[in-house]
């Protein structure tokens, strides 16, 4: 559905993309992944049409971006980071008035708006204008803008940020929704359990490069990050050190705490337990850190994903 | 604390447009006022007022009445023939007109009234009253610079016994002068008591005959139009660039880039922008004079077709104006600060705070950059000088203001892709 073909962009001296190359399939959810400054609102920025690649090449749907851009702006939808809604007007009319930019007759638009305003639990107060409406609400109608037109690829930058909880559930559910639907998505983001709940694939970027893609499992495996139990234990002693190292290599050692890394931890779990009541070693505390995206990030990089 | 401070200031200093801002503007501001009212330039001359000059007597005496005329510190002559000097008034491009009328040098030596007048506009009486002030010291001196005023004193009395023999006129002639010096004498020693500077032949001179080449249909017509045309313009200035503010607002809160997003061609969003700002002008400008017609009787339904196409060339101009504003600047906030400044400068300097003749002559001849001048005048041809849709001198106005608002027009589309566009 969508060909990225090493795109190049710079701003000044400062490169934003260093050749970004990837493909994403009909009806996925791709994740964009990293930091602030990676590279992730340039890249969608010229998949969206709105900024020319210094060389490169974008395919959307079997359109060129270089001589077909109309023709992709009427494929896609684009749901902004910021809330790009006029506060005065009322949920209605915002919806009307963004439908009609993208030819859609008025009639199937009024039916239109009546289904995603149900959709996203806000057709009772369709008239009421944004101005009223919380963060949580307005960001709902920021998506609903984006899919009037029902666009075959759906881009959405960081489309949850400052959302409360229920907010941010009903978002996920329409995420999916549109996504049976068959509609690809492509979602950027730094909050890596909303990539690691919808996404099926995740490219990680950095410094205006992927530095890794696939499904969170090819990620763990190719980033060789593990799981980790961590074990407390009332009493230091020296000799659990070597008892425990006798069963499991990988192991690191703090004063009350050991952290073993596990490929399997379900397996591995109940055996370090009943090992360490065999030896005699009292268990204060288990802590499990599954592997995840800022974990797998931290080790490419040895960076952040988000600013601390 | 003092790290802030210093952060904040090199910010600042940083900013060319706060510079500008902070600085520049408000120096033109005080300068352009300074210049308006007269306080700039140490030791310069006077303001001249433009008199045109008619002579129709073509005699000594009338050239030695325009070497005195000319002289004057505060009246810049301009001789010219009648009916183009006339023409010049008509259109408003003259304030006044002196004509030295047949007979002048014979009603001189004969102590007959001088055949002396002055024909003016009167949407500029304020001028002109200025001008008879400069003139009549000079007038009140004709007789005694140039003609002989014992002599046209003792004809005025003659006058009064037009039987009387050769030795009754001496008699009075002599009776005449010694009356005349007595006079003279009596004046100069009151005069130099009081300060005054007036003399004897002050109570030969005859009145100035003054005539209005363009009347007043109404005593408060002209008031009227200065008032509404130039309030009218100056609020439309300032609320078209609250309009073409709008721009920089939708890209400051993200609908800009959500619109590009569209299929919806980027020029067309600067374009809508303009309609809209244009269609908005029209309505302000409508609502104003409709507002003036019913409750001061300007009378905007003789002069419809005209004051329709001043509304559209005004609105145009304007609202090119609002849009070119928007593109200059960055923020919104740069907008509104660089607006006040323009706008006020232009008000100023565009007749729409006080009738531009109150200004010095370099002050009118600026005045012609601004947007509020050729509206004013363009309502002032179609009001008070009843000019018809297809008058030269009104329809010049009217292309100069399509002028400016296309010339904004395209500066404006151009900035706005390099700045409004600019997405990243």
């Amino acid at each position: 559905m969508i060909e990225v073909e090493n795109l190049y962009k710079k701003y000044g001296k400062r490169e934003a993309l260093k050749g970004i190359s990837f493909k994403i399939m009909k009806a996925e959810i791709y994740g964009l992944l990293g930091p602030n400054g990676a590279g992730k609102t340039t890249a969608i920025s010229i998949m969206s049409t709105i900024l020319q690649p210094d060389s490169g090449r974008v395919i959307i749907d079997g359109y060129d971006l270089s001589t077909n851009a109309n023709s992709i702006k009427q494929t896609i939808g684009v749901v902004p980071q910021e809330i790009a809604l006029y506060n005065e007007l009322s949920a209605n009319d915002n919806l009307m008035f963004w439908g009609g930019l993208y030819g859609v007759p008025e009639k199937d638009l009024h039916q239109r708006c009546n289904e995603l305003l149900k959709l996203f639990g806000l057709y009772e107060r369709k008239d009421d204008i944004l101005n009223s409406y919380s963060g949580g609400m307005k960001r709902r109608i920021n998506i609903a803008a984006a899919i009037l037109h029902n666009p075959k690829v759906l881009f959405m930058d960081e489309p949850t940020v400052g959302v409360d909880i229920q907010s941010r559930n009903l978002i996920f559910e329409v995420v999916k929704h549109l996504n049976q639907q068959g509609m690809t998505i492509v979602y950027t983001t730094h909050y890596m359990e909303e990539a690691e709940r919808l996404c099926d694939r995740i490219g990680i970027v950095d410094d205006g490069k992927i530095i890794i893609e696939g499904t969170l499992e090819q990620l763990k495996n190719s980033s060789l990050v593990k799981d980790v139990i961590k074990l407390s234990f009332l009493s230091h002693d020296s000799s659990i050190k070597e008892k425990l190292f006798e069963f499991w290599k990988d192991i690191q050692f703090s004063e009350r705490e050991i952290a073993i890394y596990s490929d399997d931890v379900k397996a591995d779990l109940p055996l370090i337990v009943s090992k360490c009541i065999d030896l005699g070693i009292e268990i204060t505390n288990i802590e499990i850190h599954k592997a995840n995206l800022e974990s797998i990030f931290l080790t490419l990089t040895g960076k952040q994903l988000r600013d601390k | 604390m003092l790290q802030l401070i210093f952060k904040d200031l090199k910010l600042f200093f940083r900013d060319k447009r706060n510079l500008m801002l902070s600085f520049a503007l408000p120096i033109a501001l005080i300068s352009l006022f300074a210049l308006a009212f007269g306080g700039a330039g140490k030791g310069s001359g006077n303001t001249k007022i433009t008199l045109l000059y008619s002579d129709l007597d073509q005699t000594y005496a009338s050239k030695q009445a325009f070497l005195i005329f000319d002289s004057l510190p505060n009246i810049h002559l301009k001789t010219m023939k009648l009916t183009a000097a006339q023409q010049a008034v008509e259109k408003g491009n003259e304030s006044a007109l002196l004509i030295v009328h047949q007979g002048f040098a014979d009603s001189l030596n004969n102590g007959a009234q001088l055949p002396l007048e002055i024909q003016y506009d009167e949407a500029k009486k304020i001028e002109v009253g200025l001008l008879q002030q400069a003139l009549i010291p000079s007038l009140f001196t004709l007789p005694f610079v140039i003609g002989n005023p014992k002599q046209s004193m003792a004809k005025r009395f003659f006058k009064m016994t037009p039987n009387a023999d050769s030795l009754i006129q001496n008699n009075i002639q002599n009776q005449s002068n010694k009356l005349f010096d007595a006079i003279s004498e009596g004046v100069k020693i009151e005069n130099e008591k009081n300060g005054n500077t007036l003399n004897a032949t002050n109570f030969l001179s005859s009145d100035i005959k003054i005539t209005k080449l363009i009347k007043a249909k109404k005593d408060n017509q002209l008031g009227l139009i200065q008032a509404v045309a130039g309030t009218a313009i100056m609020m439309l200035l300032f609320s078209v660039v609250g309009i073409g503010a709008g721009l920089l607002e939708e890209k400051q809160e993200g609908t800009l880039k959500r619109l590009l997003y569209t299929p919806l061609n980027p020029i067309k969003i600067l374009f809508a922008k303009m309609i809209t700002t244009n269609l908005i002008s029209l309505m302000q400008l409508f609502i104003m004079f409709i507002f003036a017609w019913l409750v001061f009787g300007l009378d905007i339904i003789a002069h419809f077709p005209a004051l329709l196409i001043s509304i559209l060339a005004t609105s145009f101009a304007c609202s090119s104006f609002g849009v070119f504003l928007a593109s200059i600047a960055q923020t919104r906030q740069q907008v509104q600060g660089l607006s006040t400044l323009i706008i006020l400068v232009m008000s100023a300097l565009g007749g729409s705070m006080m009738p531009i003749f109150f200004m010095p002559e370099l002050m009118q001849k600026l005045a012609v950059i601004s947007v509020n001048y050729w509206s004013i005048q363009s309502f002032y041809d179609v009001f008070w000088r009843d000019f018809h849709i297809t008058d030269q001198a009104y329809l010049k106005k009217i292309f100069i203001l399509i002028l400016i608002g296309t010339a904004l027009n395209f500066i404006a589309f151009r900035l706005f892709k390099r700045n409004i566009l600019r997405i990243s």
